[in-house]
């Protein structure tokens, strides 16, 4: 009972300091260093979005950058092209962006594994093909520049690095605390019946292809989010970030820091932005560095980083705890799930 | 006008061909060991680059064809011998592992023949176009070639599942894999086997299709997602539906080009998108 | 235990923070570089970049005495990087001054981020799209390059003057680049007496054009030549399957895009090149004592010949040279250096392209050269056949900016490329005059 109360004080007192140090860091570090951390919020929805659905449902999206860019292209519209004023844009992009996945997921909901990967992987190219194509609306492979930050209750995130680094964290927050509530909720639950074994939740009476298609939905709602604020920080968006590449690094970035916790997907993006950008001023080897990084941690470490650390932490901590981390894992334990070790 | 839909009938199949050359091998990996070899494009691209420089050491565009193989192959080999391996029994993890390869293999490409687009040329005897009687046009020897060429592939191929002992196995593998095992066959080797297998197809396709398109740093991810289109259309694990994949792809793609360029690629995968969601295995995808 | 840990995890924390943000010191000049320099792209970017060292090392990394850094970041063509980049060069590295970017897009995105940040000049790469210098103009950006249409302009006029064609065929890159290398072609050729060109676009990165050659085979009764309008690996498979499919034989040599001809492509491609026809504001083949001076040191730093792409770091870097010796070495008043800048003015024997100077938006008034693929000393060039003096972005309209800027912005269709519809267009945006000008002097002047 002590061992539990101490371990919940730690907790407090960790979370505290570590909430009291993201509101302070638009004063104790660089203008630079905020501009890292903009970024990594807003690339961090995106991976947190992915890392929901391949933890929770067990299913690995290569699209999630779809709906990222398809809100960014709206906001980048309606603000640029058409200069709607403050709400209408992100609300729009957010719901565009939904409704593109209300679509997809109903040719994706069918399919599960490898599968999935595969035609998540063709949408999001389907999705690519249009930005660069379709030059009337996307202005194919220029892009939409010349976006703005907009202006909350008078204060210009524009002109204000610091401003918009709250405005964004208010909605990060959110957007964790939404995920990490499905997760808790007997909704994530079911989802990881799901994941662990569809036949026995399907004979168990539950609506399988419903709970894909909402856990769908709303990791997509995620991504969106991440998208407005990309485009309003960046001021631009061209097909480059809904390609390919784009939704590689997202994966990238998700098992790196542990698909199975959204710290993961916000260290793992952390890690790669950083990397991104550090280690390519020194050496132009970076995607070897990343390629090989990852096939480390995917071979050796395939809960991620903090995946890895948590269970550590748990270990040393709490040998009576650590069954958890397994149970939870998924696909992504080493434990095959198939008897087909030859 | 109508010289334009028999050129890109033509220019479909020929097309298609190099495209079927390509997913053979995919799809054998994918069949026997339900692991979707992320690393394919890149083998492909490698194994090009390398018959560039033994055509230009040697001369020799059969060499070059062959050491592209060769070399591709043993990749593949150490790919699923020392990573694949060892997380046998996940295939996600698998697949993963094989991106982390394609990543890698990518780059090194880079390092190795740098950024600037190469093309392989094409050898005397193949060069030079042949006049078709009917509709007075002239078509490239080579590209008729290249369907030459995925015949033979696809009768050996053929000759092998159906005839000799290791390709029964294979079939039988694919079909009911546990028997196999139980059945007292060396499993490891097969898999290393077909792998290798596939990584040669890939090689050789490298070469094939770096003579008549273009060897450059980001063909590697083109040719993956052209290759995984033609394997979702048309069937993972069923070599005919391979065949008829790869036409669909090449036709789609001759004739939009053609005809719509500015919606080419779009075209191009929505098919997929239908396919993919209606019979998620494929026209002629086999029941698992 | 755990308590220690989150201590030393918390001053780790504050170390990182802190070095990212602490300052460099003063008495320097800190150029920083961008530009593609991986993925596919990366020779756009790197062959700027050599260009830029190869200028650096010429004078020694050292302006009068004062050492000059040099800080190169890789845009990996990706805009979001490019920004990020732009703005670590700026805040985290100080630099004075930022030398690129490479792409079209990416100087799209580089103009609009110097608006914002008007306090660090930019001297443009390679990238061409014109409105950096034209709509988007901003005072801190200036271009020692070029745009897509300036160099064209007259190539429109040389293919049907000099070289008699009324009816062409583009096949281009769908992109913002060769749409407004098209539209300088066609307000050239038509103009001058040319009929129509058609506009076939493919996909950026297809590179199967055998649907293509099936159509040009098709029209080579109607048409008189083809323009190559792409760039990079395109251009190698264009030009292999145009000969594979015998297409050599109904047309003649294939007309190019500043792209086409590039020293890089002359070595993978060889003797196809022959006889290209083509237009830049610099030609590799220039006997200038400049161009060979700059050709030959190049070669022997590098190992290989130059191409336009390093003369624009190579010019870049010596047009900030003279700005500095006007300011003589105070670089840290942005707006005085901004001003020197745009003041320069390059002879013949500075700069390997010819004599240039900056109009007042930003962009060179330099020499045009049309020029041809021949091989002289055992290899392969360009050499000039046609030299107009004095072009500016504005081409034939340098009299009339603001009617060229009202006009509406390049696209994929615009302008039309038939006739009647383009002077239409004309008609309405320069006016009844300027079109009555041209049918009396059957074309521009001389």
């Amino acid at each position: 009972m002590t061992k539990e109360r101490g371990y919940r004080f730690r907790r407090a007192l960790l979370s505290t300091l570590v909430g009291g140090i993201v509101i302070a860091i638009p004063w104790i570090t660089s203008e630079y260093f905020v501009m890292m951390s903009v970024r990594v919020m807003f690339f961090g929805m995106l991976t947190m979005s992915l890392t929901f659905l391949a933890g929770e449902l067990g299913a690995v999206s290569l699209m999630q950058a779809s709906f990222f860019g398809i809100s960014g292209y709206t906001v980048a519209l309606l603000e640029s092209r058409y200069g709607f004023p403050f709400p209408i844009p992100p609300l729009a992009g957010l719901a565009i962006a939904v409704l593109a996945a209300a679509l997809f997921g109903l040719l994706v909901v069918r399919v599960r594994g490898i599968y999935f990967l595969m035609l998540t992987l063709v949408l999001g190219q389907l999705v690519w093909a249009l930005a660069c194509q379709w030059s009337s609306i996307t202005r194919g492979d220029t892009g939409i520049t010349n976006i703005y930050a907009p202006t909350v209750f008078g204060i210009s995130t524009e002109k204000s690095k610091t401003a918009f680094y709250f405005f964004q964290l208010i909605f990060f927050c959110g957007a964790a605390s939404f995920l990490a509530a499905l997760k808790r909720s007997p909704f994530g639950l079911m989802l990881r019946g799901v994941r662990d074994s569809e036949s026995r939740m399907a004979m168990l009476g539950f609506r399988v292809h419903l709970l894909r298609y909402a856990a769908f939905v709303f990791a997509s709602l995620v991504a969106a989010l991440g998208g407005v604020f990309f485009t309003y920080f960046t001021g631009l968006i061209n097909p480059n970030t809904v390609s390919l590449p784009a939704n590689v690094e997202a994966l990238l970035a998700a098992i790196l820091g542990g698909i199975n916790s959204l710290l993961g997907a916000v260290v793992g993006t952390a890690i790669l932005k950083t990397l991104d950008v550090v280690l390519s001023g020194i050496t132009e080897r970076y995607m070897l560095i990343m390629g090989v990084l990852f096939m480390l941690v995917i071979m050796f470490a395939p809960q991620g980083i903090v995946g890895t650390l948590m269970k550590y932490w748990n270990n040393r901590l709490f040998p009576s705890r650590n069954r958890e981390p397994e149970r939870r894992a998924g696909g992504f334990s080493k434990k095959p799930d198939v008897v087909r070790n030859p | 006008m109508s010289t334009l839909i028999v050129m890109s009938l033509l220019n479909g199949l020929t097309l298609g061909a190099l495209l079927f050359i390509t997913a053979s091998g995919l799809t054998l990996s994918f069949s026997l060991m339900r692991v979707v070899n992320l690393t394919h494009g890149a083998f492909y691209m490698a194994g090009g680059f390398i018959g560039l420089s033994v055509l230009k050491f040697s001369g020799s565009w059969l060499l070059a064809m062959l050491a592209g193989g060769v070399v591709t192959a043993a990749l593949a080999f150490i790919e699923e011998r020392f990573l694949l391996r060892w997380a046998r029994g996940n295939d996600l993890i698998e697949t993963l592992i094989s991106l982390s390869v394609a990543i890698i293999v990518g780059d090194l490409v880079l390092v190795v023949w740098g950024g600037y687009p190469r093309t392989i040329s094409i050898p005397e005897a193949l060069s030079g176009a042949v006049s078709i009687p009917l509709i007075h046009t002239i078509y490239p020897v080579y590209r008729i070639f290249t369907v030459g060429l995925a015949l033979v592939i696809i009768g050996a191929l053929w000759v092998f599942l159906k005839k000799t002992r290791l390709g029964v196995t294979i079939r039988a593998g694919v079909d009911n894999f546990e028997m196999v095992s139980a059945l007292g066959i060396n499993v490891k080797r097969l898999f290393s086997f077909v792998f290798t297998l596939s990584g040669f197809l890939a090689g050789v396709s490298g070469v094939v299709g770096g003579t008549f398109l273009v060897l450059v740093v980001g063909e590697d991810w083109r040719i993956l997602t052209l290759t995984l289109i033609v394997i979702i259309i048309g069937g993972m694990g069923s070599l005919g539906g391979t065949i008829v994949g790869a036409l669909i792809t090449g036709l789609i793609h001759s004739f939009s080009t053609a005809f719509i360029p500015q919606f080419s690629l779009f075209v191009l995968f929505l098919p997929v998108a239908i396919v993919l969601s209606i019979r998620p295995r494929g026209l002629f995808g086999k029941e698992r | 235990m755990a308590r220690k840990r989150i201590i030393q995890l918390m001053v780790a924390f504050f170390v990182v923070a802190w070095a990212c943000g602490s300052a460099h010191g003063v008495d320097e000049i800190r150029i920083g570089v961008i530009g593609p320099t991986t993925g596919w792209a990366t020779i756009f970017g790197q062959d700027v970049l050599d260009g830029v060292k190869l200028a650096l090392s010429q004078k020694d990394y050292k302006f009068k005495g004062t050492p000059i850094k040099l800080f190169t970041e890789d845009t990996k063509a990706d805009v979001e990087v490019m920004r990020t980049k732009m703005d670590s060069l700026k805040n985290r590295d100080k630099v004075h001054l930022i030398i690129g970017p490479s792409l079209g897009h990416e100087g799209m995105a580089a103009v609009d981020w110097a608006a914002r940040n008007p306090e660090v000049p930019i001297l443009v790469g390679y990238s061409a799209p014109e409105d950096m210098t034209m709509r988007k103009a901003t005072y801190s950006l200036v271009r020692p390059g070029w745009t897509g249409a300036q160099v064209i302009f007259d190539f429109g006029k040389y293919c049907a003057k000099d070289l008699g064609y009324k009816k062409i065929i583009m096949v281009g890159q769908d992109y913002a680049y060769p749409w407004d290398q098209a539209a300088g072609f066609i307000r050239g050729f038509l103009e001058n007496g040319g009929e129509k060109v058609e506009r076939i676009w493919s996909p950026v990165e297809a590179v199967d054009f055998s649907s293509i050659m099936a159509r040009l085979a098709g029209m080579s009764k109607e048409y008189n030549a083809v323009l190559c309008n792409m760039g990079g690996a395109q251009v190698v498979a264009f030009f292999k399957q145009w000969q594979q499919f015998g297409l050599d034989k109904l047309y003649p040599q294939i007309l190019g895009q500043a792209n086409v001809p590039l020293v890089p492509m002359l070595a993978e491609m060889g003797d196809t090149l022959l006889g290209v026809y083509s237009s830049l504001h610099y030609y590799d083949g220039d006997p200038s004592p400049a161009n060979v001076k700059f050709r030959e040191s190049y070669n022997k730093a590098y190992g290989h010949y130059p191409s336009v792409i390093s003369v624009q770091g190579y010019d870049a870097v010596n047009v900030a040279f003279k700005a500095m010796e006007a300011l003589n070495g105070k670089v840290d008043d942005p707006k005085a250096f901004i001003a020197a800048i745009r003041n320069v003015k390059m002879t013949a024997d500075e700069s390997p392209r010819g004599p240039f100077y900056f109009d007042k938006y930003g962009n060179p008034v330099q020499n045009i050269y049309i020029k041809k693929v021949v091989k002289q000393d055992g290899r392969l060039m360009n050499i000039a056949v046609k030299t107009y003096k004095d072009v500016s972005q504005f081409g034939p309209y340098a009299d009339m900016p603001e009617k060229y800027m009202a006009a509406p912005a390049t696209t994929r269709d615009y302008p039309p490329g038939d006739k009647a519809s383009y002077f239409k267009e004309i008609e309405k945006y320069f006016g009844k005059d300027y079109v009555d000008k041209l049918e009396k002097n059957k074309g521009w002047p001389d």
